[in-house]
């Protein structure tokens, strides 16, 4: 309880300073400080304004102020995250005055269990990005992995092929894939490999999450076409230890540990964030048609329990290091190691049934951190983080088999796979270099600059084809972006201009077939890319409870390794790719409003528009057996976000999103064609397009014991039906039908150190579709518990 | 339109669908279309052109030499991008090529009223190449990966709508080359109770992928049917490889002879094509049930032109659909000009009234298009830079006319079907 001794010690002190006074005045003030609740607000200023002098409240929100003169005075009251309070006080005959208030918290300051919390909040509205912030702490007690958590802000949209660790695919304003970058703590994750996605890591691994849209401040150096979400993990000055269990449906386990260790002298600190889950995700699929295994015949709408679904990872990331020293706020060293199995239960339809196909990963990535503010000089916070992912992917295909539903099979006796014979094993070897420098001068004005460095190199090779020369050509390529900033800050306004440097350069083997017998020549090829990004972020604060902001980049997105090079499976190489380019635009505004001191409300609207040229799309390859990406395709979206957010008292508390984008075809005559497109400016297809969450939680505080507490939250999610295919073409079609989800969560805290939790998902048991076909999981419950020591 | 009837397009050529003609005689045909009570119906499929999100829609139409069609808010969608259709005992199969994955089968037939009645779906595994022979339609699943070198038939009969019978072929032994190179069959004709599975070969390596050390060899695999059991192989040194990927190659005309088509198009590991003997018709003879001494050599012929598919009209005439060898840049088919070839004279006239081939994006490859039942009209789909369209060539007279304009996208496939 390190507020509460604070606390002590500065009333103790200005109680002595004080007393000095005490012989030659009359008046003494006293009086309490107490929430809404009545609960005691220790460590709270209060201060006569007039003259120099003031209290902090104590640990029972108590304070006392002596040797006022006689007369009209007054009394400011004020504490982090409540509304400053002034009061007249007429100071009479009486040498001693009490004098009670009751501070209201302030309108930004939303509760912990709500969405944002006081320091985000100011965080958020300081910045003129267009950027949500989810409270990741308020989720703490659920079972949520982030992608979930992502999937409640306005704007994203998670789609799911299944339950547990099944294949995802994220969006911001209708970007996907890898349009929009992955950050942990301003480090890009891209190819980290499947033991380390967003969907197998717990909320609990994380402090908050910001989403930002369309424009990317440079300090996240990547190539985000149309947006990136930064992953800020819990950070602790002091030891602590945080441990989780739950068990739910579908024999799903998973556990937490947090442990953090900081000596209070040296600064020697150890870290441990540790995760595991486990689902065997056999969850019943409904109005299935079940193929017979010989004759291919369909047994209509059968249930069915999935089979070949099981899912695990266990990660662990450990620094060792110190934090508060002079030459480092922060430098350690550690490595984020990891693995994960997965089973492989459909295709991209649900027709197709796989009983033995699955995927293995590993990851194994060790990094530095390393941060020093005011480095040399006042001002200059620089920062500098690296790792390497020496970390693995096998994919498993070695029976040669042919499921159905029921689980039946049938089996040749050849040599094969369920969808290709296979044991390729590759790893990635990506490594990162990224350094930050930030100088602040004449309080306004701060320069950055941001390098990201990523480098690839792929080595592969598959065990029933040892001697496969193929597998050892260099796939090599490296990409630097390098970012110049310019901030000007001041009470009513902010501005940023940036500029960012794309650059990529590719190794590969062109493989020439000679004369003669199996005869192959070998030449090494090198190509590069450069492209030059900018943008601007302006805000505006019209007064304290209204802001404004406006955003603009020209964003691109380099090729990806396995889009240029191919990843020997499904995917050809095409080494003449271009990068994809983007001009986002971004509007918005964010209105609090008291309507009196318990009903708060926030209101945020953004509006966008992006318009993107040369997309990277898959077609098939020439003899249509393998996918290629090409540059294909011009889009522009027109989109709405908003936000109302209602706070009642610290009691309840509740809010709705709903997103609108109007994503729309903009090839407007397809190659060699002198005609319009019959889909030119119709609505892309297969792409959610209105969708938003509800939530409403509802504190019960000390309710039958002062530290007991109990949260009831409800979360609703809605998609609107949309289209597999172009909406404008065909008069039968085949849609993504409707999806609500109802979500109940019931917490119960015991004095912070004990959190149990009982959850239900898809309380109405609909069934759920994130993409066609593929059935989603159907009511289910799990239960949690968390432990915390400080 | 009153001679136009059901022949349907993909095993154009073999007239074993006697029972097919003999339904068709039966009835007299009125016009397709308005009030009739029983007719038929042209069904055209095609995609629209987008760089995403692409699936093929079923349209009908009454009348090949007038007017258009729109996939815009019309048609049945037909799930996956990659579909195949077949006609057999007057139903209509939509297959799916699902990259290895099994799919769908759907199955439409005309109900009284002329409109498209889905049938039944089943589940099936991905075909390479599919043909109807008697009342079955066989599929093949191919491999193209000397580590999994077994190829998977199946035998689907239209009556049940199921797989009746399914096997395994050793791609690697049917080829039976030193190097191990692969069997790929280019097509499916059958006759009488016997499937000729013309086939080149590549070598499945990721190094080697669809290259081969054998390229001026043609090969016909023999199968007895129902059986499927290998009986014997057919090779020929004059031409290269009979058919091309995807592509048939051989047709048997009324006499029970069979005409060979070669493309001259193997390929090494990069997809390019590698110098071979010219692009040539050779025959299987009925008599001996092997090559013979016939030789028509279309390069010479078209001044420099080779095959890419064909469509069998009947009375040994062809239609050729050529591509200009010198303006080949890779073994992909891609041919644009069409020609009336005449095996029993052994002449080659180009088709006048055909768009400019310079304009030409794209065309509805051989056995996709559609022959009217006494021979005398082809239908074929062909898109330009400014839209597409299905053009009627005259046999006879090596005419074409533009006809039904189809909006929207590409023309993937022209059938018929009666009610």
């Amino acid at each position: 309880m390190t507020k509460s001794s604070i606390t002590i010690a500065l009333s103790f002190l200005i109680f002595l300073s004080s007393l000095s006074g005490l012989l030659a005045q009359t008046i003494t003030v006293s009086g309490s400080v107490a929430d809404e609740n009545g609960g005691p607000i220790p460590g709270a200023t209060v201060l006569v304004v007039d003259a120099d002098k003031g209290a902090i409240t104590d640990i029972d929100g108590q304070y006392t102020i002596s040797g006022l003169p006689q007369g009209l005075t007054t009394l400011r009251v004020s504490f982090l995250g409540y509304r400053t309070l002034e009061q007249a006080v007429e100071l009479g005959g009486n040498a001693r005055v009490t004098q009670n208030f009751v501070l209201q918290e302030s309108a930004v300051d939303l509760e912990e269990v709500t969405v944002t919390g006081k320091s985000m909040v100011q965080e958020v509205r300081e910045k003129a990005f267009n950027v949500e912030v989810i409270d990741a702490k308020g989720l703490h007690a659920t079972s949520l992995d982030l992608a979930h958590a992502l999937d409640r802000s306005s704007g994203v949209r998670v789609r799911e092929s299944g339950g547990v660790g099944s294949q995802m695919n994220f969006s911001i304003n209708g970007f996907r894939g890898n349009q929009v970058r992955i950050f942990i703590d301003g480090i890009p994750m891209d190819n980290l490999g499947s033991a380390f996605q967003l969907n197998n890591i717990p909320v609990g691994l994380a402090e908050r999450i910001e989403v930002y849209k369309g424009v990317v401040p440079i300090s996240l150096g990547s190539d985000a076409l149309g947006g990136a979400v930064n992953i800020i993990t819990n950070t602790y000055n002091k030891s602590h230890l945080d441990v989780s269990y739950s068990y739910g449906s579908f024999n799903t386990h998973r556990t937490i540990v947090n442990a953090i260790y900081v000596a209070p002298e040296s600064g020697f600190t150890v870290q441990l964030n540790a995760f595991q889950n486990y689902s065997n995700n056999n969850y019943k699929m409904r109005d299935i048609d079940v193929a017979d295994i010989n004759t291919g015949e369909y047994f209509r709408n059968q249930t069915v329990e999935r089979f070949h679904d099981t899912y695990h990872n266990e990660t662990a990331i450990a620094y060792i290091g110190f934090v508060n020293k002079p030459y480092a706020d922060e430098l350690l060293v550690g490595a984020t190691l990891g693995q994960n199995y997965r089973e492989i239960q459909t295709g991209a339809r649900v027709a197709a049934v796989y009983g033995s196909w699955h995927r293995k990963g590993d990851i194994v990535m060790p990094r530095l951190k390393y941060r020093k503010d005011d480095l040399l000089i006042k001002g200059l916070n620089v920062r500098l983080n690296a790792n390497y992912n020496l970390g693995s992917e096998q994919n498993i295909d070695t029976l040669n088999r042919r499921y159905n539903w029921f689980g039946q099979f049938r089996e040749y006796t050849s040599p094969g796979g369920e969808r290709s014979y296979s044991l390729y094993k590759y790893r990635n070897n990506t490594g990162v270099v990224m350094g930050n420098a930030e100088y602040k001068f004449r309080e306004q004005h701060t320069l950055a600059l941001s390098n990201t460095l990523n480098s690839f190199d792929r080595e592969g090779q598959d065990q029933l084809n040892p001697d496969n020369d193929d597998f050892n050509e260099p796939r090599k390529n490296l990409k630097n972006i390098i970012g110049l900033g310019y901030t000007f800050e001041s009470d009513a306004w902010n501005a940023s201009l940036f500029v960012k440097d794309y650059f990529q350069q590719n190794k590969f083997t062109k493989v020439t077939e000679l004369e003669g017998y199996n005869n192959y020549e070998y030449t090494d090829a090198v190509n590069t890319f450069n492209s030059l990004g900018y943008g601007t972020a302006l805000t505006w604060f019209l007064n304290d409870n209204l802001q404004f902001k406006a955003s603009y980049e020209k964003s691109y997105r380099l090729p990806e390794s396995d889009e240029l090079f191919g990843d020997l499976i499904n995917l050809e190489g095409n080494i003449d790719l271009k990068p994809e380019h983007s001009n986002n635009f971004n509007l918005g505004g964010s209105a609090w409003i008291n309507t009196n001191k318990y009903n708060r409300f926030n209101v945020n609207l953004s509006g966008f528009y992006r318009h993107a040229q040369d997309f990277i799309r898959p077609r098939l390859n020439n003899n249509q057996v393998m996918i290629v990406m090409d540059n294909l395709g011009s889009v522009t979206n027109v989109g709405i976000d908003g936000e109302i957010r209602y706070q009642h008292k610290n009691a309840l508390s509740a809010g709705i999103n709903l997103s609108y984008q109007d994503l729309r075809n903009n090839t407007q005559f397809e190659g060699g064609q002198t005609i319009e497109s019959s889909v030119y400016r119709d609505r892309i297809p297969n792409e959610p397009f209105l969708f938003g969450n509800g939530d409403v939680t509802y504190t019960f505080d000390n309710l039958w014991n002062k530290g007991h507490r109990l949260n009831i939250g409800y979360n609703l999610l809605y998609v609107h039906a949309f289209y597999l295919y172009w909406p404008s073409q065909g008069s039968e079609k085949f849609d993504i039908p409707e999806q609500i989800s109802h979500e109940l969560t019931l917490s119960y805290f015991l004095n912070d150190k004990f959190q149990f939790t009982a959850e239900c998902k898809n309380l109405a048991d609909g069934k759920l579709y994130d993409n066609f076909s593929l059935q989603k999981p159907g009511r289910n419950f799990t239960g949690k518990i968390r432990y915390n020591i400080f | 339109m009153k001679s136009i009837h059901l022949f349907f397009i993909l095993l154009v050529g073999s007239l074993l669908l006697g029972s097919c003609d003999d339904e068709g005689s039966d009835t007299p045909t009125p016009d397709p279309g308005e009030g009739t009570e029983s007719g038929s119906k042209f069904i055209i499929t095609a995609t629209p052109l987008a760089s995403e999100g692409v699936a093929d829609y079923i349209l009908t139409a009454d009348d090949l030499s007038t007017g258009s069609v729109s996939t815009t808010g019309n048609g049945i969608e037909q799930d996956g991008t990659y579909r195949y259709y077949v006609t057999n005992n007057n139903k209509f199969f939509s297959m799916l090529y699902g990259q290895g994955n099994p799919g769908a089968v759907t199955t439409y037939e005309l109900n009284a009223e002329g409109e498209l009645e889905k049938l039944s779906d089943f589940q099936s595994e991905t075909v390479r190449a599919f043909a109807a022979v008697d009342d079955d339609i066989l599929t093949i699943k191919m491999t193209a990966s000397a580590d999994d070198p077994y190829l998977y038939w199946y035998r689907i009969s239209t009556n049940s709508l199921t797989i009746v019978d399914e096997g395994q072929i050793n791609a690697q032994e049917v080829a039976d080359k030193e190097n191990g190179e692969l069997s790929y069959f280019s097509w499916i004709t059958p006759k009488d109770d016997k499937v000729y599975l013309p086939y080149f070969t590549i070598k499945g390596t990721p190094e080697g992928n669809w290259g081969t050390d054998y390229p001026d060899e043609a090969n016909i695999a023999v199968y007895s049917y129902p059986e499927m059991e290998l009986l014997e192989t057919l090779t020929d040194d004059r031409t290269s490889f009979i058919g091309r990927y995807f592509t048939s190659g051989l047709t048997f005309d009324e006499q029970g002879d069979g005409y060979a088509f070669s493309s001259a198009v193997p390929m090494d590991a990069d997809y390019q094509l590698v110098p071979t003997l010219p692009s040539a018709v050779t025959r299987v003879s009925n008599a001996t049930g092997d090559f013979d001494d016939y030789y028509f050599n279309l390069e010479e012929a078209s001044d420099g032109y080779v095959i890419d598919s064909h469509i069998y009209a009947g009375n040994g005439k062809f239609i050729g659909i050529m591509q200009n060898k010198a303006e080949m840049n890779s073994a992909w088919g891609g041919g644009k000009e069409y020609a009336i070839i005449d095996v029993y004279n052994q002449t080659f006239s180009w088709v006048t009234g055909m768009p400019d081939g310079a304009t030409v994006t794209n065309v509805t490859t051989g056995g996709n298009n559609l022959v009217s039942e006494d021979g005398s009209t082809v239908y074929v789909g062909i898109t330009t830079e400014t839209g597409s369209f299905v053009y009627n060539i005259d046999v006879a007279s090596a005419t074409a006319t533009q006809g039904i304009e189809v909006e929207g996208g590409l023309i993937t496939a022209i059938n018929v079907l009666t009610y």
